[in-house]
């Protein structure tokens, strides 16, 4: 007994038989407590869940969705998808995907599992890291599926920036050996066939005259003459690799457009030999055009630029390349009469992985390359085409003023 | 004593009463009953016919028995482990004052936890209880209607008398057809037991005139009723006796009990001696004790008693004392206390004990452990 009873304990006027009444207040109040600390819990828990930048949605084991996140709507828009199916969802089809990616990893990985798609966002192709996982349900056994969607894009597009850079700089090395290899007997060459030509007065002299020495003559002139221009376009030819091959990107030097341009010609020589001959034709202006950059990447964007161009002429058509100076403007642009651009194509032109040749012809990265290295250089490059007839590429650089 | 207070649960009375019993148990809730009873009382048959009126309502339940005499403390935690394993829900008591005091035990820990220890003495229930629905089958422990449960703490070797009015149960349903099957041998005790209960409330120093009036009623109608009932065991005196266990009920939960009690709690907690034999003892060694404290209620007593006035209060006082024990040797029930126990080696320890009960509290005169012992001896 806590306290000395007394007569007052006994009457217990203020002692009453106790009812449910207070006790299903208390336990009321109690549950608004609980139920306002779990509502609280909740809240912090999906405050974390739309804090993720990735798609998050719990879906039955027969695929349907459950709940999703904040990013789900961002991405999907403002749909209401709990009830929907996945394929519905993240697809648009009416039946479900055959195969089913996420049913394959997870019948081989059982828990987690790890498949890259490609999925059509906010109107683009983006690349998809989907990540499946089993989750238990109260008794331990697993009763839906947490299925997470990360935009693995840029990093992709990093990826592959970089091993892009890495065989640039491969092929880079590669041309700087080749062509230091070359230009050592290229001088040797040179250097002899100058001699020789100098000799050529003295052979003259020795020479009998008459029809057949000046005949003899005629053809050491002509010869020699040729073998020391050839020796000439080597020697660009190597020179053009040296420049190209060297990738500091932080020596910025002045660049003519014009020579960048003709220089990309020259090193398209002997694929443009297989085609009709004025299947290029060259329109500079007349001041040229100044840039201050990198030859080597300006170069690569004309290369980029001119090979799509031939691949849309295929064989027959013609393409244009002009220069010019429009007020401080440095321009380049390709004109082609090819196979053009389908409408719905075009905005999506620069953006990586984005391609329409087929398989094994190119993954998309080429002009996206060229636009990074445009927008680097403080330029822009646009696109203007009419499905069927022809592309318009213009790529526009800051004139660098004398 | 300005302030009175006078509760009671509701009572249902009448022959055929306990036909409602299953239409209470519902309207408090029941869906699936704890029917707590004795094999006694399951022997005259009222079990089955509680049981019939169960399932006839269309109620599930759930039965123990396992209940003795001054109902142990173990007792009630296997009736409270069998009620929470059953997920049962209103407590139907169907019996005399031990099955009823082990029910409310059960309903008590069910509903507030612990051991039945941690809740003796007034006013430690914190927690509501289980709705009770209780049918007492003999008078005299008028638990049915009384905010007392007593409870043998085995350990201890003292009855617990735990009070709350939390532990008033919610209908009491008197059938007075439920005394027809109760042998003569059976009433005796339970009837010296409300004559305690009317004495005893009315001398308390916390009685009021609403259990005053009580206490007399129950007293007038047992004195009247007492001999013929046991001599012919009529339904008509055995109904006026069931009032009169009522009346001194309904007395002596609200103004309590005195000396008498702590001494027969003390005795049964020791001994297992039947707690209105102890009353049959010892009634009247307690009156004349307490008589100097209240010679004028002891009088009022004594004049319902015998019917006559004396010359003075103590005069009409004794001879109403002196009419009870004629009534105990007329009955030819023990009058000594050597005749129903082994010795006398315990009973200091049981005066110590009863020094200690809570209904001490309530006596008219203060009593110590030696004044105790000195009653325990004169009635030896």
């Amino acid at each position: 007994m806590p306290h000395v009873m007394n007569l007052d304990d006994i009457i217990g006027i203020e002692s009453i038989k106790l009812g449910f009444f207070k006790e299903v207040q208390r336990k009321i109040s109690e549950l608004k407590a609980s139920n306002t600390e779990l509502e609280h819990k909740r809240q912090d828990i999906q405050a974390i869940l739309d804090g993720i930048p990735d798609v998050m949605v719990v879906m039955s084991m027969d695929f349907r969705l459950l709940s999703v996140n904040r990013t789900f709507h961002v991405v999907y828009g403002d749909v209401e998808p709990v009830g929907l199916p996945c394929h519905q969802v993240f697809k648009g089809r009416n039946e479900p995907c055959s195969p089913c990616p996420i049913a394959q990893a997870m019948a081989n990985a059982k828990t987690v599992s790890r498949t890259l798609q490609i999925m059509h966002w906010n109107g683009e192709n983006r690349q998809v890291e989907c990540t499946a996982s089993l989750m238990k349900g109260t008794g331990g056994n697993p009763d839906r599926i947490l299925l997470l969607q990360r935009d693995v894009t840029l990093e992709k597009q990093y990826q592959a920036r970089y091993f892009q850079a890495e065989r640039m700089a491969t092929i880079g090395i590669l041309a700087e050996g080749v062509a230091h290899e070359i230009n050592n007997p290229l001088t040797s060459i040179r250097g002899f066939a100058e001699a020789l030509n100098r000799r050529l007065t003295a052979l003259e002299e020795i020479t009998p005259k008459g029809e057949q020495g000046a005949a003899l003559q005629a053809d050491f002139h002509e010869y020699l003459e040729i073998i020391l221009k050839e020796c000439s376009r080597c020697s660009d030819i190597v020179q053009n690799l040296l420049t190209f091959g060297h990738r500091d990107t932080k020596h910025l030097a002045p660049v003519n457009l014009n020579d960048v341009v003709a220089n990309s010609i020259r090193l398209l020589h002997p694929r443009l030999s297989t085609l009709q001959a004025d299947i290029i034709s060259l329109e500079f202006g007349e001041q040229a055009p100044l840039v201050l950059g990198h030859p080597g990447e300006l170069m690569q964007v004309v290369l980029n630029l001119v090979l799509n161009a031939l691949y849309a002429v295929q064989e027959a058509g013609n393409i244009t390349i002009t220069t010019l100076v429009d007020g401080n403007m440095a321009l380049l642009q390709v004109l082609d009469t090819g196979v053009g651009i389908q409408e719905e194509h075009l905005h999506k032109l620069f953006e990586p992985f984005f391609t329409t040749k087929p398989p094994g012809k190119g993954i998309g990265v080429g002009l996206s390359t060229c636009y990074n290295i445009i927008k680097k250089h403080g330029g822009d490059i646009t696109v203007q085409s009419e499905y069927g007839k022809g592309s318009f590429f213009e790529v526009v650089l800051p004139n660098l003023a004398e | 004593m300005s302030t009175y207070k006078f509760a009671i649960p509701e009572i249902i009375f009448g022959r055929g009463s306990l036909d409602f019993v299953g239409v209470c148990s519902r309207r408090l809730g029941a869906s699936k009953i704890f029917v707590v009873s004795d094999p006694g009382v399951e022997e005259a048959g009222w079990v089955d016919k509680v049981f019939a009126i169960l399932r006839q309502e269309g109620l599930d339940f759930v039965y123990f028995n396992d209940v003795v005499a001054n109902p142990r403390d173990y007792q009630v935690e296997r009736g409270a482990a069998l009620y929470r394993e059953t997920g049962a829900d209103v407590v139907l008591a169907l019996g005399g004052g031990s099955p009823m005091d082990a029910a409310k035990g059960i309903a008590l820990v069910v509903s507030n936890g612990g051991r039945i220890q941690d809740y003796a003495g007034a006013n430690q229930v914190k927690n509501p209880l289980p709705p009770m629905v209780f049918i007492p089958s003999t008078m005299g422990s008028e638990s049915n209607i009384s905010q007392f449960t007593v409870i043998t703490d085995m350990e201890r070797h003292i009855k617990m008398t735990i009070i709350s009015r939390t532990l008033v149960p919610n209908i009491s349903i008197t059938d007075p057809l439920l005394l027809g099957t109760l042998t003569r041998e059976l009433i005796i005790a339970p009837l010296f037991d409300s004559l305690a209960h009317a004495v005893e409330s009315y001398v308390s120093p916390i009685a009021n005139p609403f259990t005053e009036v009580q206490s007399l009623k129950g007293l007038d109608l047992l004195i009247r009723h007492i001999r013929p009932a046991l001599e012919t065991l009529d339904m008509d005196d055995l109904e006026q006796l069931a009032i009169a266990g009522t009346s001194s009920g309904m007395a002596f939960t609200n103004a309590s009990v005195g000396l008498g009690h702590a001494l027969a709690h003390a005795l049964g907690g020791m001994f297992d001696v039947v707690h209105g034999i102890s009353h049959a003892l010892l009634l009247p060694s307690v009156m004349r004790y307490n008589l100097p404290a209240c010679t004028k209620k002891m009088a009022t007593i004594g004049r319902i008693i015998t019917g006559q006035e004396h010359t003075t209060e103590e005069a009409t006082a004794l001879a109403g004392i002196e009419a009870l024990e004629r009534l105990r040797d007329d009955i030819g029930i023990p009058t000594r206390l050597r005749e129903i126990l082994p010795d006398k080696t315990l009973l200091p320890k049981v005066s110590q004990n009863a020094e200690k009960d809570i209904c001490l509290l309530t006596n008219p005169r203060t009593a110590t452990w030696k004044d105790i012992l000195n009653i325990y001896y004169g009635a030896w």
